[in-house]
């Protein structure tokens, strides 16, 4: 997914973008910055998870026009700040292994619920596969989100009683209320 | 409510037919993916048969059509199938929707009967009984306070009550008022008028004089003896 088209911040190009500033209120706003484009890049290229050891891989950590990466400890930090604002996860102890949410998992339940109550299918049973990969959904913002992120969503709105996450075994649905 | 709610949850609201109709349309997601992977591979064999054709290789190339022929066939059943699944789950949807509709009606009528036996119609006849007698009692007192005015202040009463209808009642306009008095026009001469002044001023006078008669008495006279 290297060819992501998104309307690069000026900050891309720009060398001291790439490391973390010592003044606060530089850095404040840097990783404010950086907490844009990070949502914006995964947005478009309709991402969830994100592996800070092959981070350099992808062209938003590494500018290869100017030569400039991302250090890890400076990812670190910005996901962080990521994770507190909710639009970030780590999926294991190590954090090694990120999520991103665009989208906050509450915003997301909402976006969802929305969209299932505009189709009026509250009380029916449903696929994760047909809610993210169906024909139904193409338009749809959710088309093609992680089913992990979206169980993850799902699990949110149980605890509002808005559906219950149903999983046997390979089974995985969820039934709206 | 999130409190309501997270308490209720204890008792899951899915029922043995909704893990059914999951295990159904995921069924019916395996198919949908099969189908795809068969669509997408018909395509390509589609293109290396042309590929073949092209370089002379005539049973290769028919060796693959045959391979295609039998993967649409394999299609068309994928689809049936679908069908059926999709035809089972509706079903059971259905079916659901109509339990839900049969158990509100049972609770309508259990509630209805409640209500018919909270109102018997002992209750009903007591209550009315009761009632006639709060209003025979009414009367009663009424008779009684109005008692204290004499015939004539009931009259007084009703010719002021009568007035007041009359006033509130807009007036209606009366014959004599309608027919204004036009003043009579004189009659428009059927004739083209011919002849002098004086014979124009002579019918004017007379017309005046037989329309009002006392101003200008004397006048027709007068040019009468002009004329």
């Amino acid at each position: 997914m290297a060819d992501v088209n998104i309307d690069w911040p000026w900050q891309y190009s720009f060398p001291p973008f790439f490391s973390l500033q010592p003044h606060t209120e530089t850095r404040s706003k840097q990783i404010a910055a950086w907490k844009t484009l990070i949502l914006e890049y995964f947005k478009a290229s309709k991402q969830s998870t994100l592996d800070i050891h092959e981070a350099t891989n992808l062209p938003v950590f590494n500018n290869t026009a100017i030569n400039r990466k991302l250090n890890t400890a400076a990812l670190l930090t910005i996901l962080n700040e990521l994770q507190n604002s909710g639009n970030a996860a780590p999926t294991d102890k190590q954090k090694n292994i990120w999520e991103i949410y665009w989208h906050t998992l509450e915003e997301w339940g909402n976006i969802i619920y929305t969209y299932i109550m505009n189709i009026g299918a509250t009380n029916s049973v449903l696929t994760i596969y047909e809610l993210t990969q169906g024909d139904d959904v193409q338009n749809e913002e959710f088309y093609g989100l992680d089913s992990n992120v979206f169980i993850k969503i799902l699990k949110a709105l149980e605890t509002q009683g808005k559906c219950e996450v149903m999983l046997f075994d390979d089974q995985q649905g969820v039934k709206f209320f | 409510m999130g409190l309501i709610f997270g308490k209720k949850k204890q008792v899951s609201r899915i029922t043995e037919q909704d893990k059914a109709v999951l295990q159904l349309k995921q069924q019916r997601d395996k198919l949908k993916q099969y189908h795809k992977r068969i669509g997408i591979c018909l395509e390509k064999d589609r293109e290396v048969a042309k590929k073949l054709l092209n370089n002379g290789q005539r049973e290769r190339a028919k060796l693959l059509l045959r391979k295609k022929r039998y993967q649409e066939q394999l299609l068309q059943r994928t689809e049936n199938q679908l069908e059926n699944l999709e035809k089972m789950t509706h079903d059971i949807e259905f079916a659901q929707i109509e339990i839900q509709v049969v158990n509100g009606l049972k609770r309508g009528n259990e509630a209805l009967k409640k209500l018919n036996d909270a109102l018997s119609i002992e209750d009903v006849e007591r209550i009315l009984d009761e009632t006639r007698e709060g209003i025979e009692k009414q009367q009663e007192i009424d008779s009684l306070l109005s008692g204290v005015l004499t015939s004539e202040d009931e009259d007084a009463v009703l010719s002021e009550l009568d007035s007041l209808i009359a006033e509130s009642l807009p007036e209606v306009p009366s014959e004599d008022k309608m027919d204004v008095n036009l003043p009579e026009l004189p009659e428009v001469p059927s004739e083209p008028m011919k002849g002098s002044l004086y014979k124009i001023t002579l019918e004017i006078y007379l017309v005046l004089y037989f329309s009002e008669k006392k101003p200008v008495k004397k006048v027709p006279e007068q040019v009468a003896l002009e004329a």
